[in-house]
This record gives structure tokens, sequence and C-alpha cells, in this order.
């Protein structure tokens, strides 16, 4: 147990490290994400390029950074957005039971059922392929979270019903507390552990579909890094071959990943 | 009046109640025929994809459960939680570095989360009272498993079965995609590229009927069992 403590705390050091790398990118490295030493495709590291280049002569250890303050930074505001929805609707529905409850764990059935990369990319396809890198990225962190929040939704509810029938809402109630009290005052802070599980659950399911849907180039347009459009130099095979430290910002994403994974409180402790 | 939306999509579902998808406005051919061309590529790598994942995640669960040895636990979970950690678009390319088949990559991507939850389930399951009574009474693991064990867990398998076809689907965009493999998972992949609103609709209606009809599945076994 003791030694799973600090396989957590070496877990949060490192993405502490790497949060912090992505947030002071620009103090860690002098060059931008999109500067092009054309003289330079393809580098081997060096001094003046930590990690090389890429085809297009950009440093990509500062590519690295720059793409993690964006998914590390918007991968938590999408989680953030979808839990929101999950816990005021997943409270509403368990507090209020009836018809309510029906539409919305119905809305949530529905939310599961849909394969969320193929939603993705029917929403996707309404914005035009060329927007403005800007755009792309707000649009596709906005649309993880608005639809991410079916799954937790159902954990919410369930929480929920259990704090429906305990003493302190039973109280309330007899009391004469507004519906809307009882939930903003006493339902939803009683739900934090179990908002806190779902946001940080869904962080790192943000992560790797935000690369997925970069790899397959409906995701966060060039030349704004992301780990998943960094990801798309590693489709030449060859290339990789040939410049191996091409493959680190998988490794950073793998480290994140398992990061966030291991740091995840268990069922006991979120009892 | 109704909204261009509104009877758009009324005029579609009018449609596809008969088997009738419109016209795909990147292909210009009807996409129902574009779906009969290309699903069964996918509903076999998909099928072939998540029984290699059952077969290879119920025999590791099975393994870790009932001969408890440190080297199967930790390669276990190293194992599948360094795949859980790759995003499915990931498992594709090393699926293109190797030459391996499509269903490989699937069940690549479907083998750690059903192994996370097999393990958990039968470990949950070997704890029940009759299970214990059964391993006090000397019975054999392979008949503990098929008399006493996967009974009380077969429903909870049927859900999960339709879970993994779920995902099976999801990962046949992106595996389909880079492996270039002529499935509904390429063509949902290349009509989002080409913006054919019409066609994306069909084959996300389609797999969503897929998923909610193994959905139910699951809820009638579960249904059954009560």
């Amino acid at each position: 147990m003791k030694s799973f403590r600090n396989v957590r705390w070496i877990c949060a050091a490192l993405l502490c490290a790497i949060f912090l790398a992505g947030i002071f990118a620009g103090g860690i490295t002098h060059y931008s994400y999109a500067t092009q030493f054309r003289e330079r495709p393809n580098a081997a590291p060096s001094v003046s390029h930590l990690l090389g280049t890429d085809g297009l002569g950009r440093d990509l250890f500062a590519r690295v950074l720059y793409g993690t303050r964006v998914s590390l930074l918007l991968a938590p505001a999408a989680a953030l957005l979808s839990t929101f929805i999950a816990g005021f609707f997943g409270a509403l529905a368990g507090l209020a039971g009836g018809w309510c409850e029906k539409c919305i764990l119905a809305a949530a059935d529905l939310g599961m059922a849909l394969p969320l990369l193929f939603v993705l990319m029917a929403l996707r396809a309404v914005l035009p392929l060329d927007v403005d890198p800007m755009l792309s990225l707000v649009a596709t962190f906005t649309l993880l979270g608005l639809l991410g929040w079916a799954s937790s939704l159902r954990v919410v509810w369930a929480a929920t019903q259990s704090l429906r029938n305990s003493d302190f809402v039973l109280l309330a109630r007899a009391t004469g507390c507004p519906p809307s009290r009882i939930l903003l005052r006493h339902v939803l802070p009683n739900l934090r552990p179990v908002l806190f599980a779902q946001f940080w659950i869904s962080i790192p399911v943000y992560v790797l579909a935000e690369a997925t849907l970069s790899m397959l180039g409906l995701g966060v347009t060039e030349p704004l890094p992301s780990w998943g459009n960094l990801l798309r130099g590693l489709e030449d095979f060859s290339l990789v071959a040939a410049n191996p430290w091409r493959i680190f910002p998988l490794l950073l994403l793998i480290l994140a990943v398992t990061s966030f994974q291991l740091i995840l409180p268990s069922q006991e402790e979120i009892a | 009046m109704p909204s261009p939306i509104f009877s758009y999509y009324t005029h579609f579902l009018a449609g596809a109640v008969h088997g009738d998808f419109g016209n795909s406005q990147w292909l210009q051919r009807p996409i129902s025929e574009l779906i009969r061309e290309r699903f069964a590529v996918t509903l076999r790598s998909v099928l072939l994809g998540t029984l290699l994942a059952w077969v290879a995640a119920l025999a590791v669960a099975v393994a870790a459960t009932y001969r408890p040895n440190p080297a199967v636990e930790i390669s276990s979970t190293l194992l599948s939680g360094l795949l859980i950690t790759l995003p499915a678009a990931v498992v594709a390319m090393f699926a293109v570095y190797a030459r391996a088949p499509v269903f490989l990559a699937l069940s690549v991507v479907i083998f750690p989360k059903l192994f996370r939850y097999l393990r958990n389930l039968l470990a949950h399951a070997n704890a029940q009272p009759h299970v214990l009574a059964a391993h006090a009474q000397g019975i054999g693991t392979a008949r503990i498993l098929s008399h006493h064990l996967f009974p009380c867990v077969y429903p909870s398998l049927v859900a999960l079965l339709a879970i993994s076809l779920s995902l099976g689907f999801g990962a046949a965009i992106p595996i389909e995609a880079l492996c270039d493999s002529p499935g509904v998972g390429q063509l949902a992949w290349q009509a989002a590229l080409n913006r054919d609103m019409p066609l994306v609709t069909a084959l996300t209606l389609l797999v969503t009927l897929i998923t909610v009809s193994a959905n139910s599945l699951g809820h009638f076994a579960r249904w059954g069992k009560t």
C-alpha cells in the first residue's frame, strides 16, 4: 500500500513537471512552434535542437512543449465541461425522479450507444477542414466535452440515488427546503469525490481521443501542435527508423496517460 | 413551416426505414450500395478482433485468478496498462509497420479494457460463498468455472460482449483508415474528410443500431437471469 502511494507521488510529480513544461514552454525554448529552419529538415538532435527538427525544419522540442500545453490544458477543460454536464443533470435526474429522470437517462443511454469517434467525426465534418487552427482546437475539445458526459452521468445518477434517501436530504425536505437548494447545497457537495473521479477519468480519455482525431486529420490542425498531430510524424516507418528520437511525443503521451491512470483514486477511496 | 434540417432528417429516417439512405454527395452513389460493399469487411475484422481479444483476455484473467503467480500478475497488468495508453491510431500505425492484419490491431485495442473488466469480474465472482464452498470441497478448477462461476457471471459477460463489439466498431475508423482496409470505418473517415454528411449520418446510424442491438442483447441476458 505504501509502495503504491509512492508510485502515486512519483506520477503526480511527473504530471506536474509535464504541466509546468507546457505552461512555461516560452521560457524553456526560444523557438516558436511554427518557425521553420528550411536548411535543416529532419535534423538530428543537437545543442540548438534538442530533439532535432521535423520534415519542415521546425524544432521538435518546441513543438512537443507547445503541444503539451495544448493537450494538457484543453483536455482538463473538456473534462470539466463534461463533468459539469454530468454532475448537474445526473444529480437532477437522481433527485427529481419521474419523467425528468426518465428523459435524462434516455438521453444518457442514447449518448452511450453512439460511438464517440463516429459522432465526433460527423460533427467535425460539419466544419470546413481548412478552418483556422485555433478554431479547430476549440471545436475539437468543445465537442469532446459536449459528447463525453453520458457514462459519467450514469455514475453521478447512481450516487445521487443513494443520497436521495439519506437522513440529511430527508431532513432538508421536511424543513421545506426548495429542491434547487437541496441540489446545490446538500447533494452536489456530497458528490464531490464522485465528480472528481469522473473528471480525472475523462482527462486521459480526451487526450487519447484528440490524438486519434488529429492523427486522422480531423482534430487540431497545423501549424498548431498537439500530441495528436505530433504523432502524425510517426506514419512513415523508414523516417522513424532513421530518426528514432521522433518517437518522443509518443513516449510522453504514454507517460502522461499512465500517470493519470495510476493517480486515480480507488473505489474505496471514492466511497 | 418545418425547418430544413427537420425535414431533411424526417425524409432521411423515412427512407432509412426502407433501406434507402439516399445518395453519397462525394461518391455520387447510393449509400446502401456503399454500405453493402464494405460492411462485410468491417464485420469480419470486428468479429475476429473481438474473438481474439476475448480468448486472450479470458485466458489471462482466468490464469491470474486461479493460478496466482507474480510473473503472470505483473506482466498482464503491465501489458494491459501499456496497451490502454495507446491511441487506436497509434496501434493502427504499428500494425502498418508490422504488416499485421486489421483484426489483430482491433484485438489489441479491445484487449486491455476487456481484460481489466474480466479480471475484476472473475475476482469478485471467485470470492462468492458458493464458489468458496466448491473450492473447499476440492472440486476442480474447470468444473468450478463451468458449473459455478460462469453461470453466475454470464449476464455480465454478455453485456461485456456488447461493449467490446461497440469498442471494435469505434476503433475500426482509425485502424481501417490507417491500414487502408476497405471497410465502413475507412468509408466514414473519407466521408468526414469530404464533408459528405448523408454518408456520415447513415454510417453513424448504422453503427448506433448495431451498438443498441448488442446492448439490448446484454439487457435480455440480464433479464433472463432474473
